[in-house]
């Protein structure tokens, strides 16, 4: 479906008032956005929440200087105003000759293949049938064996539907509008020393028929949360992870601020100096792919306008290519690439989660992480780990309360083997991993 | 989508917040007049949108068409702008308004809410009637009229509206801070400043017929330094951050920024690898309340609590920490980043005992769960925006004053780390396990701090480290970095402090050989 007209005359008009305030060229942006969540809890309706949310957002260049500016308030009068105050303040910053909009030629060659991110189906989702999956879900968890230990199950359902437009004064006009359907359920259990450990489990799609049976979701999450009962820490050592593949986006996502160039120009990044070079095992081949079907992070053009493209970032090991927009590419003398990540399309291996753990003696299977954090100056990381021991190819008792640290530039050389499950529910679509050596701190 | 587990999160987001205003054509003389006279004066600020008494009692009629306990509207008006300085100029400057209108129906534990950026009366009846389907009753009556909340304290009074504030009075901030912190150390290679300010203003009107207008400033400076040593780099930050106008920034402030900013980014070439296992950890006063917040604060929280998801839940009255051990969560402080007038559901804003002398004493609620548990709301209903219903949040969670001495303290640990600065932390709810990353530390060697340490993340249970905790000196000092904690998607400013305190042992997450 297109984009509603009014969008894009709300994006026009802020151009033309810019314009008439003397802006040189300008980008704007305006969406749309109906965010509906049904939540239930323990046998009965917890939340509802509804809105449909709009606004305008602007890239302002003038006389030299650049500032960006949002509004959710598009009173006509109220609009002129926010636009003129942009543009005043705009005139008070330090000239900055490395700002302008995209080269035009990157606009050109926009793919148009269906990128299947829209559900026609949308509009025929109602309120009792979100009711009705959101109580699934936790008549799927309570379903499960040794639910005695449930103290609470949480269940939801989240959908939304966007509109986004983008209108550049040098030639760009272009339009989304996507779907996401997700289910979600969370449980509580009790634990005999008085602990209440909880998991969850969740599933996210672009096309509503395609979500997961609700009772699958909710017992997975249950059965999750009751595995989590007696965990325990354990020594600290130098030890195999095998790193789930829903939880691996959180330390793949750390690789994403050094290989931006901004992170590259202000030395933030300990990627410098690295195109060509490898920073991971032969193991490690990531593309970006924005053209994937029904992806998360699918798109026709980035947040510049700059036309999608496949861009291979590591290619067994080496570094190929950073995300580089056009403001920071200028400033490095680099041609600009994509600012953001789109999907990433790992290189499979031939197993999945248990055969990997089959093929590892001692080591720590990793289901979560929490907190911690990794310093993309350096290269330094340290997280808080969950998950279960491994011992002979099999799993083993849970494990909680422990911690790995190291380093990038040494982690990804210890990339043992990568699995065939790319994580489908996230963007990151990390598969499960396998790293050799990794240091645990725990008693 | 939804937040699917109950995990929160703390971290340090002054660079990221959205902020400010320019405009005098958006405020104007008459307008400001409106506003001086107070939230006493039921709708002053609001009437320029059109916001009417009528209005609102629509509003609540329509919100209350199918029943439901109560109803509440939460109008918001806030203004934002961040000005950024990278490669020696002011170049880069955000702006961002947001205006709308939220409208929540609550039927026991059940709560309908909906919002809109459209303040017209068919609007906003739409959001209430969305708000309306929780509830499956016949209709009840809104209010027939209404009394505006008085005598709200006065917590961060404003000499200058950020309104009124130039550029050219923000911009030499800036440059100032990127000047000194480049002539500080001659290793020092590129500096970042992000300066932010804030104008808030929320009007709450409910069902009982309340009705409570609050304007509410805030800002918040950030300097980043990268160094390079012998081929090496580093970066690190300082960040200040408080409901406070432009008289905020001394020149005290300022200096201490660049200080604190220059030393904790240079001191990490000298770092060595902080050790793994479980060891004594000495947390210094001030940002250290990071561990209040995360091992303690969360699971207060009433709703996690009425849930019976929290790790807290059966120990309300039950001894939890040593006797001169006392925890409170508060908004009351002057310029605090956690200070408020009112809460976001009109309650009063004080100060709430979560642990005295030892004894887990009370939840921190929000309307909900105070009903719940039939005792008065702690003023802790919070929200993002006009976005959000609110929950149970922290405002500013600190421990008082202890016995100890800090020297004392430090000479008790024969080997152990003693942390400084942090950047982020998290919480596991029901299990009570939690973290929180430590950007600087130091090796305490035979009773004396040594060689320093980075980026190391701290893990433990709550329950279990408040009884580790076992000595806690006299020199509270309430952090005053630009905190955001996260909690259901949902991002609120929020202060911490603490004084010196000793854990008696602890896992830290290093990569190096115990010390």
């Amino acid at each position: 479906m297109a984009a509603s007209r009014e969008l894009f005359d709300v994006a026009q008009r802020c151009i033309d008032l810019a314009r008439a305030q003397g802006a040189a060229e300008v980008a704007a942006r305006a969406y749309k956005t109906r965010d509906v969540t049904v939540q239930w809890r323990d046998g009965k309706l917890e939340q509802i929440n509804e809105a449909t949310t709009r606004g305008a957002s602007l890239q302002l260049y003038v006389d030299g200087r650049y500032s960006a500016a949002q509004s959710s308030d598009l009173r006509p009068d109220a609009l002129a105003r926010f636009v003129a105050d942009a543009v005043a303040m705009t005139r008070s910053l330090a000239p900055d000759p490395h700002r302008s909009l995209p080269d035009p030629s990157l606009y050109g060659n926009r793919p148009a293949a269906d990128l299947q991110i829209d559900d026609p189906a949308y509009a025929g989702v109602s309120p009792e049938k979100r009711r009705a999956v959101a109580q699934a879900l936790e008549a799927g968890a309570r379903g499960v064996k040794g639910a005695d230990a449930i103290l609470s199950v949480t269940g939801g359902v989240n959908d939304t539907r966007s509109e986004t437009v983008r209108v550049h004064s040098n030639g760009f006009r272009g339009e989304r509008v996507d779907t996401q359907f997700w289910s979600y359920a969370s449980v509580s259990v009790k634990d005999a020393d008085g602990r209440r450990p909880e998991d969850g489990a969740y599933a996210g799609v672009r096309f509503v028929g395609e979500l997961p049976e609700a009772e699958t979701v909710g017992r997975l999450s249950a059965e999750r949360a009751i595995a989590r009962l007696g965990a325990k820490k354990a020594a600290s050592a130098q030890l195999p992870m095998v790193l789930e593949n829903r939880t691996a986006g959180r330390l793949a996502g750390f690789l994403g601020q050094p290989l931006s160039a901004r992170a590259l120009q202000q030395k933030q990044s300990f990627l410098e100096g690295k195109l060509g070079q490898a920073v991971g095992s032969e193991k490690m081949t990531v593309t970006d792919d924005p053209l994937l079907p029904r992806g998360f992070g699918s798109r026709h053009f980035d947040a510049e306008g700059i036309s999608a493209r496949r861009l291979p970032i590591f290619e067994k090991g080496v570094l190929r290519n950073c995300y580089v927009d056009t403001y920071y590419g200028k400033k490095l003398g680099m041609a600009p690439t994509t600012g953001s990540t789109s999907n990433l399309a790992w290189a499979k291996g031939d197993k999945d989660r248990d055969g990997l753990i089959a093929e590892v003696q001692d080591g720590i299977l990793v289901t979560g992480f929490i907190g911690g954090n990794s310093n993309a100056t350096t290269g330094d990381f340290s997280l808080g780990v969950q998950g279960f021991r491994i011992r002979g190819g099999k799993l083993a008792e849970a494990v909680a309360e422990m911690n790995i640290a190291g380093n990038h530039l040494e982690l990804w050389k210890r990339l043992s083997a990568v699995g065939n499950d790319p994580y489908p529910y996230s963007p990151l679509r990390t598969p499960t991993l396998v790293f050799d050596g990794v240091q645990f701190a725990g008693l | 989508m939804s937040e699917m587990t109950r995990r929160e999160a703390l971290g340090l987001s002054a660079a990221t917040l959205a902020s400010v205003t320019l405009s005098d054509l958006i405020l104007g003389p008459a307008e400001a007049a409106a506003l001086a006279a107070g939230p006493s004066a039921g709708i002053g600020y609001f009437s320029r949108f059109g916001v009417t008494e009528a209005l609102i009692k629509t509003a609540l009629g329509e919100a209350l068409s199918h029943g439901g306990d109560h109803a509440d509207v939460f109008f918001q008006h806030r203004v934002g702008n961040n000005y950024l300085l990278e490669d020696g100029a002011v170049n880069r400057a955000m702006t961002n308004v947001e205006l709308g209108v939220g409208v929540r129906v609550v039927k026991g534990d059940q709560t309908g809410y909906g919002f809109t950026e459209d303040l017209t009366l068919e609007g906003i009846r739409l959001a209430a009637r969305t708000a309306a389907a929780i509830a499956d009753g016949p209709a009840r009556p809104g209010p027939t009229r209404f009394h505006a909340v008085s005598d709200l304290p006065s917590r961060y009074p404003v000499k200058t509206r950020w309104e009124d504030v130039r550029p050219e009075q923000k911009l030499p901030l800036l440059n100032g801070l990127n000047e000194k912190a480049l002539a500080a150390d001659p290793r020092m290679r590129k500096v970042v400043v992000n300066f932010a300010d804030q104008a808030s203003v929320i009007l709450v009107a409910d069902s009982s017929g309340r009705i409570v207008e609050d304007a509410q400033p805030m800002t918040s400076l950030y300097l980043s330094c990268v160094a390079e040593q012998d081929g090496r780099r580093e970066q690190n930050a300082y960040n200040v951050a408080g409901r406070a106008d432009i008289g905020y920034y001394t020149a005290e402030r300022l200096e201490r920024m660049v200080r604190e900013a220059v030393s904790r980014t240079t001191i990490l070439f000298e770092a060595v690898p902080a050790p793994a296992g479980e060891m004594p950890v000495v947390l210094a006063a001030g940002a250290s309340g990071i561990l209040l917040h995360e091992a303690i604060g969360h699971g207060m929280e009433a709703d996690f609590n009425r849930k019976n998801v929290s790790i807290y839940s059966d120990k309300i009255g039950k001894p939890v920490a040593a006797p001169f051990v006392n925890i409170v969560d508060e908004g009351t402080q002057a310029e605090a980043r956690g200070a408020l007038n009112v809460d976001d559901e009109a309650n009063p804003v004080d100060r709430t005992m979560l642990v005295q002398d030892g004894i887990l004493a009370t939840y921190l609620h929000d309307s909900i769960s105070a009903k719940h548990y039939g005792v008065k709301p702690t003023g802790n209903g919070r929200r993002e925006s006009y976005q959000f219903a609110p929950m149970p949040r922290m405002r500013s969670t600190y421990m008082l004053p202890g016995p100890h001495k800090k020297e004392e303290i430090l000479a008790s640990v024969k080997s152990g780390i003693y942390c400084t600065n942090f950047t982020n932390g998290q919480v596991q709810i029901g299990a009570g396990d939690f973290t929180f990353y430590v950007k600087n530390g130091y090796l305490i060697e035979d009773g004396k701090l040594t060689r320093p340490v980075k980026d190391v993340n701290v893990i433990g249970n709550g329950p279990k480290v408040l009884e580790k905790i076992d000595m806690v000196a006299d020199d509270l000092k309430i952090d005053e970095g630009g905190w955001t904690c996260g909690k259901n998607g949902q991002g609120v400013p929020v202060s911490q402090g603490i004084p010196t305190v000793r854990v008696a042992s602890i896992t830290v997450g290093g990569a190096g050989k115990r010390g």
